[in-house]
């Protein structure tokens, strides 16, 4: 087989992933280059290459293909730095993305209001109205779109987002505003709502479609430049680029619809927990449910796997919940929660230690830094109970300062609450483990999915400090930790699918259930996936799969579940009967309760349309390889140290560089694993087994309490 | 602090969020009305066995503040609470906010032991009143009211619905499937809860939990302390009023008094001099009268303290018998005690710090629930003549200032402050045969201020088929939104009616209206009140303002004494630096009044 590519561009570094002819995984890595994506990519891969005895030009010019995922579109969001863009609506209606959908975080706390998306003196008014079931009830005012149109381009925007009422039930009016877009202002950006994501709630369409639009420019350049890099330094493969639906798009798919590269990165670590999850625990166990952690300074991202399939959502906000701006788009559920390495700890008037949401970040970043930070974080608290070697911290890349990290724990933590450092350091990182747990279990329960019958799957730089403890306390069966857990989203994107949704709204209830018309928006959802397919000819595929599901609810309700259908096609009471059970159960699995011969509302109907290609294996039993140059030469064999544990104490342990471990070995906590990307914290009365792959299985000793069981334990003498 | 592990304190605290949070989703997406799956006017809670308001998340305040007295009504009138119970609770008179709020209260036992109640608080869209409306202004007493009343009445047992309470409330209450769907939403939340709670007792042990509980109220109370602590002393006063119930009514007028005593580490409210109970329904319930006051004290304190029973041992409010602002006088009528009255008494104690010591406090929000919040009701065309009923909430009016920031803009009223939802006009119209022709801020409706309140917003709807009927109860009328230490009055909130012909006619501003096709509702809403004097304000937030229309040239020039290089609304605005210190100077001098005039 023959290589296979891929890349992350973070905002701080360029993470690169190359499978060899044999499978085996190199990883690179190089700081992130702003002016020119693609000089990062080649510093990466030139460690890479030098590893394999190629040259960057040779090693891209044998591969077969080159998945990208970028923080692009992200960062300038967040930057403000995306195109000018003008918002065209329906007459009546220029504050809906101020409005948003109303809801705050804490009633009693001032806080300013968050500007809308786009500024009101660029939002036009169009007089038209389409009605709920599609009649025209003010026709489209033509001479209104050229004065908005001639009103957007005085203004200096680059960019239009189109979003009528009711443009999902008849598009006639967005499509006229579309076709004189393209006639009186001939290439500029635009999206139309219903084009770009078909739903009902105003907001939500027109937040997509102005954030699509303003991505436009800024990303075609972008894709364009880094195609035309890379095929001048001699790749002649595919290119595709990860979505936040958690699979690859052609570069052609992905410029008409640049919304879907927003949060990309993070969609990718699902994908490869999954990956890793089926090669480890067999495809049988693998294809069950899966807890995905993600750990990065400032976020623990949490993602899961249900029955295989990566969880989803419509609500994902840029920014806070409420007060950010939504996508409106269906990404894969990653929630993000305030309690990664550089999450601030503090002790509040009354006593309470709180972990985060506050974060360090990279500058001044944690204590232990030593670069002007003085707050006690989650890496400081590890640095103290001596999980993380000050020495070897990301490979040798940065050396740490013990007692800054002492000093900034004892006074944060330990004096307020009278402990020493050591149990203030634990009470750290027990606390950023509960906020996790706690966050964890609610984002789990409410998909349906109970805790203890997964598995977790972590990565991420500081994932390994506490996942042991996060896993046992959640009561997951085990953990697995990939060795390129540092490259998690990178890896995923090695194994990505080709992966689109389609929607059509017909709506009808189950009691008069309406087949010719829900046949034929299945037929229609099912023509589309299979234009992506056709799309997708070149592409030596190895497979493809078309799921069909409906959005249904009980009558009355306005939020759907997603329910798999039983057939391509709906034929009979027998077929509706069957979905109608389907719903029943999703609906007590989620909400607990169900109302059993009741009918059902049937709103969107939908195909997710899958293709598979050649993908790497897992199973090759070789160990990753790391570029020399992304860190420095750590120790071959183990060395001994102290590290603090809840309800043990100082304890011996043995800390083992990660290269060093065989296939087989089983590593008995209290022990530390440092891989270059990541520490993995062994705990007392848990053990990891290194497989096959290289990769770390964690187990827990039967009936044994958990860590945070222990370091609690004693709450119980009050 | 006592020896309880700080570590186990943070942890179980976290987890009792947890589980509200999970009960609060719950009821959000399998709820049927709109009012809770759009607007989520619900909220969950924790209380104790011995009947103590333990965790709340993210609870309306006027909801979630009170919930112990529910479940102290519940352990009061029954003494054969079991395993498998669930007990139906709405009524003022015994701890509910209004009859329009249905209560699920589970008793959660662990070994044997009733230990923790686990409760769903929700409006619906229909109790059964006199009137297709939650909210009955008009109501002389509880049997003019006419709601269905259930003081702590067993629904479940052994998890079984018990049939004859079913059957009352689906005999009564005008859309009975969907309020049984609320119904399930509410129960299935409870029931999480009690799963939730149980597990947790199960994992960490009883004895552990107690600990924490205890533990927790102190932790609560020793942060309101020191929040008390460090505040100057004093007794202050405010005086509101809200706008007269209609012709032959008089305004309401509310007084609140206020004492700090940091010594003591007290606050009291104070809402004994009060008239008596009005022969309408915007009496306060016990349960609302003493909420309503509490939020406005929290407004204007140190917003991260928990709110619980822990808490409300220093911050107290007291009452008076038969009193509008107090405890009601049966068969006085408590229907509208959420809002409206119960607005103006947060706005009014939130004013009185504000009014006392600058920095602290707020201006007053925007009150009531005009026709932006009207209880819509009538018959579907499109759905076979099938009834429909439900409360909007499509309008927008705005939240007050602060010292430090402006009003917020989606901040529905001062009993929910900005926690609600919004309805979505794509659902709304999907829903029922209402079109909604506008929706937007409306233009120079801010009080005035160094820090500003919100605006208001304009929305306008009327049937697209049928009759549509729809009930209301507007303030801010007569008395709009205060602003307080030279901060500028909102705008007053303005309910007319729009005829086919365009002509436009003011409606009474608490009634209901029969719309024909043709016609429509328009509601144009208050903004909150300013703090501090406009002139004060930086110019280029003045100037934010006006990009936004939500400040008129005019009006930034004549009010906040902003001139432009050229009014021109696009970036190209630039404050003339010089011409608006001139300006400011002359308005200093002449001290303009800033109240808004926006019509």
């Amino acid at each position: 087989m023959p290589y296979r590519i891929a890349v992350d561009t973070g905002g701080t570094f360029t993470d690169v992933v190359v499978s060899d002819e044999e499978g085996r995984l190199h990883v690179g890595k190089a700081p992130t280059t702003r002016a020119r994506a693609f000089d990062a990519i080649a510093e990466a891969l030139a460690g890479v290459a030098e590893e394999m005895g190629l040259d960057v030009g040779g090693l891209l010019g044998s591969a077969s293909g080159l998945t990208y995922g970028t923080t692009r579109a992200t960062n300038a969001i967040v930057e403000g730095k995306t195109a000018r863009t003008a918002f065209f609506t329906t007459a009546g209606f220029p504050d809906i993305l101020l409005l948003r959908e109303g809801g705050k975080q804490n009633p009693f706390r001032q806080m300013p209001y968050p500007p809308p998306y786009v500024p009101r003196h660029l939002t036009f008014e169009i007089p038209e109205r389409v009605d709920s079931d599609g009649g025209v009830f003010t026709a489209l005012d033509e001479g209104s779109v050229l004065g908005a149109i001639e009103g957007a381009r005085r203004a200096g925007c680059e960019a239009v987002g189109v979003c009528l009422l009711w443009s999902t039930v008849n598009p006639e009016h967005e499509l006229r505003v579309g076709s004189m877009l393209d006639e009186h202002w001939p290439g500029v950006a635009y999206t139309l709502s219903h084009r770009l994501n078909p739903i009902v709630r105003e907001y939500r369409r027109a937040s997509a479609a102005v954030i699509d639009a303003s991505l436009k420019p800024l990303m075609r350049d972008y894709l364009t430049t880094m195609e035309r890099d890379l095929r001048e330094a001699g790749f002649k493969g595919n290119l595709l680029i990860t979505t936040s639906y958690g699979g690859s798009w052609r570069r052609e798919l992905i410029t008409e619809k640049p919304i879907y590269t927003v949060g990309s990165g993070p969609s990718m670590a699902p994908v490869a927990a999954k990956t890793y999850a089926a090669a480890e625990f067999g495809e049988e166990d693998g294809a069950g449910d899966l807890v995905v952690c993600d750990t990065g300074g400032t976020t623990f991202d949490v993602g899961l796997v249900r029955d295989g399939e990566i969880q989803t959502t419509p609500e994902t906000w840029l920014g806070p919940r409420w007060t950010g701006h939504m996508t409106g788009i269906r990404s894969v559920d990653v929630k993000s929660i305030g309690a990664g390495g550089g999450s601030i700890a503090y002790v509040d008037p009354g006593g309470l230690l709180h972990v985060g949401p506050q974060s360090a970040g990279a500058e001044p970043g944690p204590a232990c830094y030593g670069r002007g930070g003085v707050r006690p974080t989650v890496t400081d608290a590890a640095v103290v109970l001596g999980y993380i070697n000050p020495e070897y911290f990301l490979g040798g890349r940065l050396s740490l300062d013990a007692g800054m990290a002492a000093d900034a724990i004892a006074s944060g933590v330990g004096e307020p609450l009278g402990m020493s450092v050591e149990e203030a350091a634990s009470a750290v990182l027990t606390v950023a483990t509960e906020n996790i747990v706690g966050a964890t279990r609610e984002i789990t329960i409410a998909q349906g999915i109970d805790p203890r019958e997964v598995s977790m799957v972590a990565g991420g730089g500081a994932a390994g400090l506490n996942v042991v403890p996060i896993a046992r306390e959640l009561g997951c069966r085990g953990v697995l930790v990939p060795s390129t857990a540092g490259a998690l989203s990178a890896c995923g994107a090695l194994h990505a699918e080709l992966v689109s949704e389609f929607a059509v709204s017909a709506f009808t209830e189950t009691g008069d259930f309406d087949y010719e018309m829900v046949n034929a928006a299945l037929a229609e959802v099912e023509r589309l996936a299979d234009e992506f397919f056709v799309d997708l000819g070149d592409m030596s595929l190895r497979d493809t799969a078309k799921q069909y599901l409906v959005e249904a609810r009980y009558p009355m309700q306005v939020w759907e579940l997603e329910v798999e259908l039983p057939s391509r096609r709906l034929h009979g009471e027998r077929d509706v009967h069957a979905m109608e059970e389907a719903f029943h159960t999703a609906h007590e699995r989620v909400f607990a309760v169900k109302e059993p011969g009741q009918s059902i509302e049937c709103v969107n109907w939908k195909v997710r349309a899958r293709a598979r290609r050649e993908t790497p294996s897992v199973h090759t039993g070789a160990r990753a390889a790391e570029s020399p140059r992304a860190h420095g030469a750590g120790p071959d064999s183990p060395t001994r140290g102290r590290a603090y544990f809840p309800g043990f104490g100082h304890v011996e342990v043995e800390r083992h560089p990660g290269g060093s471990l065989p296939p087989g070995e089983i590593v008995v906590g209290p022990a530390i694993i440092e891989e270059p990307t990541t520490t993995l914290v062994i705990y007392p009365e848990s053990h990891a087994r290194v497989t096959a792959a290289g990769n770390y299985r964690i187990e827990f000793t039967r009936d044994t309490p958990s860590a945070l069981a222990l370091a609690t334990a004693k709450g119980a003498k009050a | 602090m006592n020896d309880f592990d700080p570590v186990l304190l943070a942890v179980l605290s976290n987890r009792m969020e947890s589980i509200v949070r999970e009960m609060e989703n719950t009821l959000l997406r399998s709820g049927r009305s709109a009012v809770l799956n759009l607007a989520r006017d619900f909220s969950c809670a924790i209380v104790t066995g011995d009947n103590r308001l333990l965790s709340s998340a993210e609870g309306l305040p006027v909801h979630v503040i009170g919930m112990e007295a529910l479940a102290q009504a519940m352990t009061d009138l029954h003494d054969d609470i079991a395993p498998g119970d669930a007990f139906l609770h709405n009524d003022p008179y015994l701890g509910n906010t209004h009859t329009a709020d249905h209560t699920i209260l589970v008793p959660v036992f662990f070994a044997g032991r009733h230990v923790f109640t686990a409760a769903a608080k929700a409006h619906q869209a229909d109790c059964g009143n006199a009137a297709p409306s939650t909210y009955m202004p008009f109501a002389r007493d509880v049997y003019e009211e006419g709601g269905l009343i259930f003081p702590a009445v067993r629904v479940q047992r052994n998890r079984e619905d018990v049939q004859d309470i079913i059957r009352m409330c689906r005999r009564r209450i005008r859309v009975p499937d969907q309020w049984y769907g609320d119904y399930l939403a509410m129960l299935g939340a409870a029931r999480i809860g009690e799963a939730r709670l149980a597990e947790l007792c199960e994992r960490y042990g009883l004895d552990v939990v107690e600990a924490f509980v205890e533990e927790w109220f102190d932790y609560s109370e020793r942060r309101v302390r020191e929040v008390i602590r460090r505040m100057p002393p004093g007794t202050f006063e405010a005086e509101g009023r809200h706008d007269p119930l209609g012709p032959g009514h008089e305004s309401v007028p509310i007084r609140v008094r206020v004492a700090v005593d940091p010594a003591e580490e007290r606050i009291e409210v104070d809402l004994t001099d009060n008239i008596d109970c009005v022969d309408a329904g915007v009496n306060q319930s016990v349960t609302c009268a003493t909420n309503n006051a509490m939020t406005g004290v929290f407004n204007s304190i140190d917003p991260d303290i928990p709110h619980n029973s822990g808490t409300f041992r220093r911050v107290s409010v007291k009452l008076r018998e038969n009193c509008v602002v107090g405890i009601p006088r049966f068969p006085h009528s408590c229907s509208v005690a959420t809002t409206n009255v119960g607005e103006r008494l947060v706005v009014t104690t939130q004013r009185a710090f504000a009014e006392a010591r600058d920095g602290t406090g707020l201006a007053e929000g925007a009150c009531g629930i005009g026709p932006g919040f009207a209880v819509v009701s009538g018959k579907d065309p499109f759905r076979d003549d099938q009834p429909y009923v439900n409360q909007m909430f499509l309008g927008s009016q705005g939240g007050p200032a602060g010292p430090e920031h402006d009003g917020w803009v989606t901040y529905g009223n001062s009993v929910t402050n900005g926690l609600m939802y919004r309805d979505v006009v794509e659902v709304i119209e999907r829903k029922y045969p209402i079109r909604v022709s506008q929706l937007r801020m409306r233009t120079d409706s801010e009080g005035a201020g160094r820090r500003r309140g919100a605006p208001g917003a304009v929305v306008s709807y009327g049937p697209r088929a049928g009759r549509l009927t729809a009930n209301y109860v507007t303030d801010n009328h007569h008395y709009p939104p205060l602003g307080v230490r030279g901060g500028g009055t909102g705008a007053a909130s303005l309910p007319r009616r729009v005829h086919a012909d365009g002509g436009e006619e003011d409606v009474a501003p608490i009634g209901g209206q029969e719309i024909p096709v043709g016609e429509e509702l328009i509601h144009l809403l208050s903004g909150g009140g300013g703090y501090g004097d406009p002139l004060d304000r930086e110019p280029e937030r003045v100037r934010e303002d006006v990009l936004a229309r939500w400040v008129s040239f005019e009006r930034a020039r004549e009010v906040y004494g902003v001139l432009f290089e050229r009014d021109v609304p696009s970036d190209e605005l630039e404050v003339d630096a010089e011409a608006t210190r001139r300006k400011r100077e002359e308005l200093r001098r002449r001290g303009v009044n800033h109240d808004c005039r926006a019509t």
